[in-house]
């Protein structure tokens, strides 16, 4: 009796110990996550309160200094380049190691391994559009190309896993305890397949839908509606640049034909609306101080933990300061003691689709020109989480990847298009960074800009020396006008790019007469650059507002900056509202809440604050408007995009009656006013409802900014409802879900100046204080201190560590 | 006052212990003290169970009071109890079973080896 009591108490007491170290379903195991001597509760202790003054860090050359300055910013002083990469990697991992691992892992398509079968299909795309492919052609091109820069990228890793080793169960970042998983090693291929991502992350391409567009408008309305440099817009290079350089000749095949059909597929994932940035410089005949002072804020999904991580790094042959990327070496956004830098999104249609037509069901050959050519099967294996590997065999043709295919997210069995893009070529991108954090004037800055290919990127420049620069840089197709803005027969060579614009080529401009150089996304250069250039996502409305405020300031001080990049003028409704107004007339007069809100239109000043009722009226009037402007052609099956909110009011303004307002399938000649007269009605449905529901609809409490968590379930790690202005379109770039993901002000002086924040914290543990500590001032456009320290300044300092 | 010293002890064997090891092997320790101290069945589970209940409550509550963080809020509201309170409550609960049982398992094996106490210390 006895032993059968002991053998069922045991049994029942293994039983517990099993069952609570288990994972079941989406609960993760309870104990290890609730022990508080290693679970959660240990993350609850911010990082000063961890402080340790000496850590053991292998392979350095001679001891590493890293000074916190009171918002944990680490300032890294080190005597040689590898070791202050191997400290970089190291004290990035402390901080931000879940979210450096997990981006890599969504970049290589690997999510399943976390989360379970949920993520497969989001995995395969990620693998079928080859960025894992590309990261690994990237670490080849740098061995053979550039082996210091290797040797620097495996000095990070190193300093990474070296710190993933000393990792103690207590300090393991939150995310992965409630995942269930581990860190595992990094590699010189992560921090490549990082900046592939970000590749991802920026560029987009709209062939299908142009081709759809195409199909359904024809050549001559597509380009009335599309048109390529619309009326008013002010390219980044100023108007009237001389372009000094014999152009490569292009040539345009007699006559193209393009895969006609209609097609109704998924279109590739493109980076979300709102995805953006601001960079401009201004010399010193416009400022106070006779010093350039520099500026950017790129504009990203407002996510914690935050995308940034800010740091100085510094070697006693210079001192850069500015945001990082955890993952990537250097600062990718700052300034050193002598110039500052600063990046947009350069978007240009890089990424291009040809139609494969294959030999047979075998897929082992394809038709090029007269010829059979042989492709090649890379199987990629996904591993998933709680169930068996996938395998999913990708076709690579000499053009790319088969991205769509009979097994892939189509709905028709002959779909096949390759992908050419060039993130699939061998390039090294963070060369530039590692340039750049040294550089000291306009030719070292060049030369670091020649190295980079992708994303595309306006690169905004200052330098103590007075100049001012923007450069726009990226590896761009040399293409024929209109070439690839459509689907491509990938059977005719003569689609093939016709190489590429050289580097000496690209747009840029030095020391314009206007005093300042800006750039906010919009097209690259006026019609007289040689080149074709075409993107569907050119921005019309913040540089337009930078450059008008640029060029009306004068004795501009560091402070004038900053208000700028916090302007909530919403210039977009400023040039729609008065058209709408008038169109709207007199119709509603007799209607009380009608009259309510037409007064308060006409009262607003165009500052999308967020105490302001304005906005947020217009906001909803306009999206209703402008859907029922396009009904008719968002009513198609097959995916498209419709025109720019620019092109639509230009339509509104000049052509009110104009045929492009008319819905065929309706008896009556819709004109502008019908669609403005409708919206206005649909706001009024929508504004009731949410006055009941909501109550007060001033902007911030209708726009509603969240800074979401990578994993978007963990809601209470993210930050709702954030009170501040701006929006889509406006300097402030503060949507709901995007905005200004670092804000940067450098005066270049004697003494360095600089300014910076960002929406989070340095931290990446949910559980510190210094994990979302920014956020309440970034909304309110305050700055912190970003000044240049020494190793030695003692105020402010946080904490101080020995690494050795 | 034996099931008093015991609970005391057990408390202590967790506070020194676990943060070097695991809280299976934590568990381990409880039943093999519980075996050598042999407690009666019922005193021993609930000895055992206090023991290691308190301790865990009262690291999580020093942890969270020392640290001012907000975390086992957010952590309560993701797991889906809705507050602080229940998940230091559910932390104290779960420290105490895996006390409780190990306790429980080590006095009962003690009692197994009392038939034959001989055997026990022969040769030792």
């Amino acid at each position: 009796m006895k032993y059968i009591g002991f053998l069922v108490v045991l049994t029942l007491t293994v039983a517990l110990a099993l069952s609570v170290s288990r994972q079941f379903g989406t609960i993760p195991p309870l104990a290890p996550l609730l022990d508080p001597y290693h679970g959660f509760w240990q993350n609850s202790i911010s990082e000063d309160e961890l402080a340790e003054d000496k850590l053991e860090l292998n392979k350095l050359s001679s001891e590493v200094k890293v000074v916190y300055d009171e918002n944990l910013i680490p300032h890294i002083f080190a005597n040689t380049q590898a070791d202050l990469y191997r400290a970089q990697g190291y004290i990035t991992a402390k901080h931000r190691l879940w979210q450096m691992e997990f981006q890599t892992m969504a970049a290589a398509g690997r999510i399943s391994e976390i989360v379970g079968p949920l993520a497969l299909d989001l995995d395969r795309m990620t693998r079928r559009k080859g960025l894992a492919y590309g990261a690994e052609k990237g670490v080849t091109f740098i061995q053979e190309n550039d082996p210091e820069s290797f040797l620097l990228l495996e000095a990070y890793a190193d300093g990474v896993n070296q710190y993933i080793d000393q990792l103690k169960d207590a300090q393991l970042p939150v995310e992965y305890k409630i995942l269930n998983y581990r860190p595992e090693h990094w590699t010189a291929f992560k921090s490549i397949l990082l900046l592939k991502y970000m590749t991802d992350m920026l560029v987009g391409d709209r062939d299908l839908e142009y081709s759809n567009l195409r199909k359904i408008l024809g050549d001559v309305m597509l380009d009335k509606l599309y048109p390529q440099y619309p009326s008013g817009v002010e390219p980044i290079i100023e108007a009237g640049h001389k372009w000094n350089f014999n152009p490569l000749a292009v040539t345009r095949p007699d006559s193209i034909n393009y895969p006609d059909d209609q097609l109704v597929i998924d279109p590739l994932p493109q980076p979300e609306e709102g995805t953006g940035s601001n960079n401009w410089a201004v010399s010193g005949s416009k400022t106070k101080s006779g010093n350039p002072i520099l500026a950017n804020d790129p504009h990203l999904s407002l996510n914690l933990p935050s995308l940034w991580y800010s740091m100085q790094l510094t070697t006693p042959e210079y001192s850069v300061k500015g945001a990082t990327l955890p993952g990537a070496l250097g600062v990718i956004s700052g300034f050193n003691e002598n110039i500052a830098w600063g990046v947009t999104n350069a978007t240009r249609d890089t990424r291009d689709w040809y139609k494969i037509t294959f030999q047979d069901e075998s897929r082992q050959a394809y038709r090029y020109g007269e010829k059979w050519q042989q492709t090649s099967f890379r199987i990629e294996e996904i591993k998933v989480k709680g169930e068996e590997a996938y395998l999913d065999t990708v076709v690579y043709t000499h053009y790319g990847p088969v991205v769509y295919d009979k097994t892939f997210n189509s709905n028709r069995q002959d779909v096949n298009f390759a992908l050419k893009w060039n993130v699939h070529e061998g390039s090294n991108e963070q060369k530039t960074f590692l340039l750049l954090n040294s550089a000291t004037n306009y030719e070292d800055y060049n030369i670091a800009l020649d190295n980079f290919t992708a994303p595309a990127q306006n690169f905004v420049f200052a330098s103590k020396g007075g100049d001012i620069a923007m450069r726009i840089q990226g590896k761009f197709p040399l293409k024929w006008k209109g070439q690839g803005k459509f689907f491509m027969d990938g059977a005719d060579p003569r689609m093939e790019w016709q190489g590429y614009i050289p580097n000496e080529q690209n747009a840029s401009t030095l020391n314009p007469s206007r005093g300042f150089v800006s750039s906010a996304n919009q097209h690259p250069a006026d019609s007289t650059y040689p080149y074709y250039v075409f993107d569907n996502s050119f921005e019309f409305y913040r540089n337009r507002r930078i450059n008008s405020r640029l060029s009306e300031m004068k004795d501009i001080t560091a402070e004038d900056i900053q208000a700028l990049q916090f302007d909530d003028y919403y210039l977009h409704a400023a040039e729609a509202l008065p058209i709408m107004l008038e169109l709207l007339g007199s119709e509603f007069e007799n209607d009380d809440q009608a009259k309510k809100y037409i007064t308060l239109l006409k009262e607003w000043d165009f500052y999308a604050d967020p105490n302001q009722k304005g906005p947020s009226l217009f906001y909803i009037w306009w999206q209703k408007t402008y859907s029922q402007v396009w009904k008719e052609l968002s009513e198609n099956v097959a995916p498209i995009v419709l025109p720019s909110y620019y092109q639509t009011v230009l339509f509104m303004k000049n052509e009110p009656s104009g045929p492009v307002f008319d819905l065929k399938n309706t008896a009556e000649t819709e004109t502008a006013a019908a669609h403005v007269k409708q919206g206005f009605r649909e706001m009024l449905t929508d504004m009731k409802k949410w006055e009941l529901e909501e109550g007060d609809f001033s902007w911030a409490n209708y726009k509603k900014t969240t800074i979401k968590h990578l994993v978007p379930q963990f809601k209470s790690f993210s930050v709702e409802n954030v009170y501040t202005g701006g929006g889509s379109g406006i300097i402030n770039a503060t949507s709901e879900r995007h905005g200004a993901s670092w804000r940067m002000v450098v005066e270049l002086g004697a003494d360095v100046k600089a300014f910076g924040i960002y929406p989070g914290g340095q931290s990446g543990n949910p559980g510190s204080k210094y994990y979302s500590n920014f956020i309440a001032k970034w909304a309110n456009g305050e700055y912190l201190d970003f000044n240049l320290r020494t190793a030695d300044q003692t105020e402010g300092v946080l904490f101080q560590t020995i690494l050795n | 006052m034996k099931f008093i010293l015991f609970t005391f002890l057990t408390a202590l064997l967790v506070i020194v212990f676990n943060p070097f090891l695991h809280y299976w092997s934590v568990m381990l320790l409880i039943a093999i003290f519980a075996a050598l101290v042999g407690n009666k069945e019922a005193g021993a589970f609930f000895a055992g169970g206090l023991g290691m209940g308190i301790a865990w409550l009262g690291q999580s509550l020093y942890i969270s009071t020392v640290s001012g963080s907000n975390l086992p809020q957010k952590m309560g509201d993701l797991m889906g109890f809705g507050s602080d309170i229940v998940l230091l409550a559910v932390t104290g609960g779960l420290g105490f079973f895996l006390g409780a049982f190990s306790a429980l398992t080590g006095s009962l094996f003690r009692r197994l080896l009392k038939r034959k106490p001989n055997n026990i210390y022969k040769g030792y």
